[in-house]
């Protein structure tokens, strides 16, 4: 062994490393002693008063039937239709813009003239391809008012209802004696969709 | 950020309305960017501390400083990617071993520990003798870091001999799988046809190998100069050029293997590499920065050029193949996400100069690194004294 001219002796640092290690580790327990939730890990790994907290948050959307309680008129066309399984909340806005402890607070939004358009392409835009087309009648504008022989301002309302699409248009061929065109997929001619 | 509006009337085509956004961005190319090079300039050292490769003695001290200056910035771009940088350490509150994610930053943690101690114990020889030299601030922040202590008997040095070769026998494998889990993230989204292939750790550590001794060879001769150790170079390439025939050849393995097997997700990658990724992919990454720097490092590894040759040709290639990594990165993060979610085309991603994860913040970060070395620079020098070269 060398003769010592040093302070400090030959494993020091190494000792000083490890206490440092040492003292951070503890450091580290206290942390998360002090700042851990105390509900974390009581059902997963999460903070089980997360999901007490997100139960309070008011409820912003609501299902069909909510809506149709009180709207037997719409009721009554709204599952005739092959619309039946669109959410009212999709066209309109969230149901409590309109109700608020069982009171109505505001008038539901409803989509006029231009709106009803843009509106109705949302969905049955051709343009979205990567949609099945199977499922779900696709168009595309103006293309579909000129086949239709009809003005190519005309609003997608003034021939189909909006909650039932091919009501007026059957009522329409059943008027003329015209005989019931048979349904495509698309029109609701699948099976479970069936009336 | 998209609001509805934008959303309803972006999503045309055959583009779903959560494909607009190219949500890995900038950053995310980045990330593996910087972490590579971490790891590769760890090896570097390695390979001198460990595999005792006696010519990288005059760059060991410097790559582990490297190593180091680029681990301090691994991290921002995903603190700046993912917003709320407060909540970072709240992953070591409550660790989660289930979490792909969190997994790196216990490996980064773990890493960054070993890394601090080893140029701790590297450097302490020269931290004493700085300690006794100067004097003020700088002594006292030289005490600290010598660890207060003086001793360089022989007993001292032998058993910080044994702790320097025990850190850096566990550094390679650490590094390793701090980078290799980088790409086994990727790898991992079984989503994405472009990253869901066991190959991408490999593919994602060798890169790495790749960018950490190509910085290191730039780097030492853009400080040194005139004054690099010329046997030091040639075995640098060598390395180099070894770690990137491995690196390259899985590369292509990688696509030729998607070609071969030809699934039903080839068609959409085809259109990638041969679409929008057609320039930065097979023009950039393969044929300009790879197959130039593959016959070039295969000349300055075979061929004895001169010493002015290989002083022009080592920092040009060097800084090709930072390119390519880069290149890599990119075709990997940004290429992966321009494919549409509907398999039926390719998505566009433009980069902004100015915004949040924008090409400024990028160079910023990438900058960062540079400085951080630059102080550290001021604190452990660099390079050994000259005495100590012959030693």
């Amino acid at each position: 062994m060398q003769p010592s001219g040093f302070r400090a002796k030959h494993n020091t640092h190494v000792l000083r490393v490890l206490i440092v290690l040492v003292v951070l580790g503890v450091a580290g327990g206290l942390a998360r002693a002090l700042l851990l939730p105390s509900s974390f890990g009581k059902y997963g790994h999460y903070r089980a008063d997360a999901v007490r907290e997100e139960m309070r948050r008011p409820l912003r959307n609501m299902t069909n039937e909510s809506c149709l309680a009180c709207h037997p008129n719409i009721k009554k066309i709204h599952l005739a239709g092959v619309h039946r399984t669109v959410s009212c909340e999709v066209c309109h806005s969230a149901y409590a813009d309109h109700i608020a402890e069982g009171k109505v607070v505001a008038k539901m939004p409803v989509r006029r003239g231009e709106e009803i358009r843009t509106l109705c392409l949302r969905c049955h835009n051709r343009i979205i391809r990567a949609r099945p087309k199977e499922s779900i009648k696709m168009i595309a504008m103006p293309d579909h008012l000129e086949q239709k022989g009809v003005r190519t301002d005309h609003l997608c309302n003034q021939c189909h209802h909006v909650h039932a699409p091919l009501k007026w248009i059957r009522e329409a061929r059943a008027a003329m004696g015209l005989p019931e065109r048979p349904q495509t997929a698309a029109e609701g001619g699948v099976s479970w969709m069936r009336d | 950020m998209h609001g509805l509006a934008e959303t309803a009337s972006g999503a045309v085509g055959y583009v779903f309305p959560n494909d607009l956004h190219v949500h890995w961005s900038l950053m995310i190319v980045l990330y593996p960017y910087i972490t590579g090079i971490v790891a590769g300039a760890f090896i570097v050292s390695s390979l001198y501390h460990v595999f005792h490769v006696k010519a990288l003695r005059p760059i060991a001290r410097f790559s582990l400083l490297f190593a180091l200056a680029f681990l301090a910035c691994a991290t921002l771009p995903l603190l700046n990617h993912l917003g709320h940088p407060e909540r970072a350490l709240n992953m070591m509150l409550t660790p989660s071993p289930s979490s792909a994610m969190a997994g790196f930053g216990y490996i980064y943690s773990a890493y960054a520990v070993v890394l601090l101690l080893e140029i701790l114990f590297i450097y302490r020889p020269t931290l004493v003798r700085l300690a006794q030299t100067s004097t003020g601030w700088r002594r006292s922040l030289y005490g600290v870091l010598s660890l207060g202590s003086d001793n360089l008997s022989d007993e001292a040095l032998a058993l910080d001999r044994k702790i320097i070769a025990f850190l850096a026998g566990i550094g390679i494998p650490m590094a390793c799988v701090l980078h290799g889990y980088v790409g086994f993230i990727f790898g991992g989204v079984k989503a994405n046809p472009l990253w869901a292939t066991p190959l991408m750790p490999v593919i994602f550590l060798l890169s790495a190998c790749v960018s950490g001794i190509a910085g290191i060879i730039l780097a030492y001769m853009v400080i040194k100069r005139g004054e690099v150790d010329m046997t030091c170079i040639r075995t640098c390439l060598k390395y180099l050029w070894g770690f990137f025939i491995l690196d390259f050849v899985f590369e292509m393995l990688e696509v030729f293997s998607h070609a071969y097997m030809a699934t039903h997700h080839w068609e959409t990658l085809h259109t990638l590499l041969w679409g929008p990724l057609f320039n930065s992919y097979w023009v950039g990454q393969v044929l300009i920065f790879s197959v130039v720097p593959f016959f070039l490092l295969g000349v300055l590894s075979l061929v004895r050029l001169d010493d002015g040759m290989v002083r022009f040709l080592a920092p040009l290639v060097s800084l090709m193949i930072l390119i390519q990594v880069l290149l890599m990165r990119w075709n990997v993060v940004i290429g992966g996400q321009l494919m549409s979610k509907s398999e039926r085309g390719a998505v566009f991603f433009h980069p902004e100069w100015f915004e949040k994860e924008g090409i400024v913040p990028a160079i910023v970060i990438m900058v960062l690194p540079l400085v951080i070395l630059y102080v550290l620079g001021k604190i452990f020098p660099f390079w050994l004294p000259a005495e100590e070269k012959r030693g």
